[in-house]
């Protein structure tokens, strides 16, 4: 197999884009791809401050490195979430990128705000991976307002977007289905986030990290096993083989038509939110579902939970 | 014979009368985005030839959380 564009040996092949590409032409093409998502869907200028969530994993690093690379200023974020075994060996690997890299990091700990993840599984008995994803995103967002960064960026790939519209197909959720995108403007106690990696498949994220020599975390979280989005990948994994350039057509096709029309449906049904009494995190009830958490987890009744700051 | 890494499993296994990487995904039921074939420094595509003796690392790119 040839390399498209110089004729080389290929390395990488990608059926759904019909072609195959060698080592640096890969590399060129890969970022493309994230600057043409970051043009189309307008998600920010050089003159932004971005933050960009690091996990410690293959797809936000690349990430990080293709936009300290086309020279926005961005900064990483790291959230700790205290699981033993895992979490040093994820903050070590973004340690030690932002360092080689000579990036700007900022590290967010939730063990000692009541919110490490064993204590949190520990305090639930439940599938942890959505409360996992709500504490993420809470920490996200309230370090780029406090910080003043104009935009939030995540490490969401092609994959985890077809993941979710799915799940979100299969519910016939009217409401996520009207929002879901790779940009969602800043609004009210929100930052703007945005998914610059929107174009790009997982296959292609892990290719460019290893091309690059960009270490990174490949053990899943002791957590996840059994999380339905790996099920759903898998479902799309076989499809796509079949019909190659199934996902990005299923995706593209969704923000061009489905979610204007879902959208259409939503005005004046969407739910009204309020600042937390405890934190001022928007929430449509008094208190939002991290400070709610918090007292879960410190075996304390759900009631005035402005007490406890 | 050939001598395949399955990461993240940290799986090895030698495995026998496998010509391309296409025919060592199809045995390891591995579709052709779902992994890497990384030899030395270099990704193999689907049609390359795997010789005798080769290392081989099969990294799989599947986020599982």
């Amino acid at each position: 197999m040839k390399c498209r564009r110089c004729k080389e040996l290929a390395q990488i092949a990608l059926p759904s884009h019909h072609t195959a590409f060698c080592r640096d032409c890969f590399e060129r093409y890969f970022i493309r791809q994230i600057e043409t998502g970051i043009r189309r869907q307008k998600m920010f200028t050089h003159e932004d401050r971005i933050l960009c969530a690091l996990s410690g994993g293959k797809d936000s690093l690349a990430l990080m490195w293709v936009l300290s690379h086309l020279g926005y200023d961005v900064t990483g974020l790291h959230v700790d979430l205290g699981i033993e075994g895992s979490s040093p060996m994820a903050r070590g690997q973004v340690e030690a990128f932002c360092q080689d890299h000579d990036l700007k990091l900022v590290v967010v700990e939730t063990a000692p705000k009541g919110l490490g993840i064993p204590e949190v599984y520990k305090a639930l008995k439940r599938p942890i991976c959505p409360v996992c994803g709500k504490i993420k995103r809470y920490y996200f967002n309230k370090t780029a307002l406090e910080g003043g960064y104009t935009a939030l960026t995540t490490g969401h790939n092609l994959d985890d977007e077809v993941a979710r519209l799915f799940a979100n197909t299969l519910r016939w959720d009217q409401s996520y289905l009207s929002d879901q995108g790779p940009a969602l403007p800043a609004e009210a106690g929100f930052a703007a986030k945005v998914k610059p990696l929107y174009r790009v498949t997982e296959f292609e994220t892990a290719a460019f990290c290893f091309l690059k020599k960009i270490p990174h975390v490949k053990a899943p979280c002791p957590y996840s096993k059994g999380a339905s989005f790996t099920s759903h990948k898998a479902l799309w994994a076989t499809l796509e083989e079949k019909s190659p350039g199934s996902k990005i057509a299923f995706y593209d096709g969704f923000l061009e038509r489905g979610r204007p029309a879902f959208a259409a449906l939503e005005p004046g049904h969407g739910t009204k939110l309020s600042p937390c009494r405890t934190c001022g995190y928007p929430t449509s009830v008094e208190w939002c579902g991290v400070c709610r958490l918090k007292r879960q987890v410190a075996g304390l009744p759900p009631e005035a939970a402005e007490a406890e700051e | 014979m050939i001598t395949v890494r399955i990461e993240p499993d940290n799986e090895v296994k030698t495995l026998e009368k496998i010509n391309t990487t296409q025919q060592l995904l199809t045995r390891l039921n591995l579709l052709s985005t779902q992994a890497l074939i990384i030899r030395g420094e270099e990704l193999l595509t689907p049609d390359r030839r795997i010789g005798q003796g080769d290392e081989l690392v099969v990294r799989k790119v599947v986020s599982l959380g």
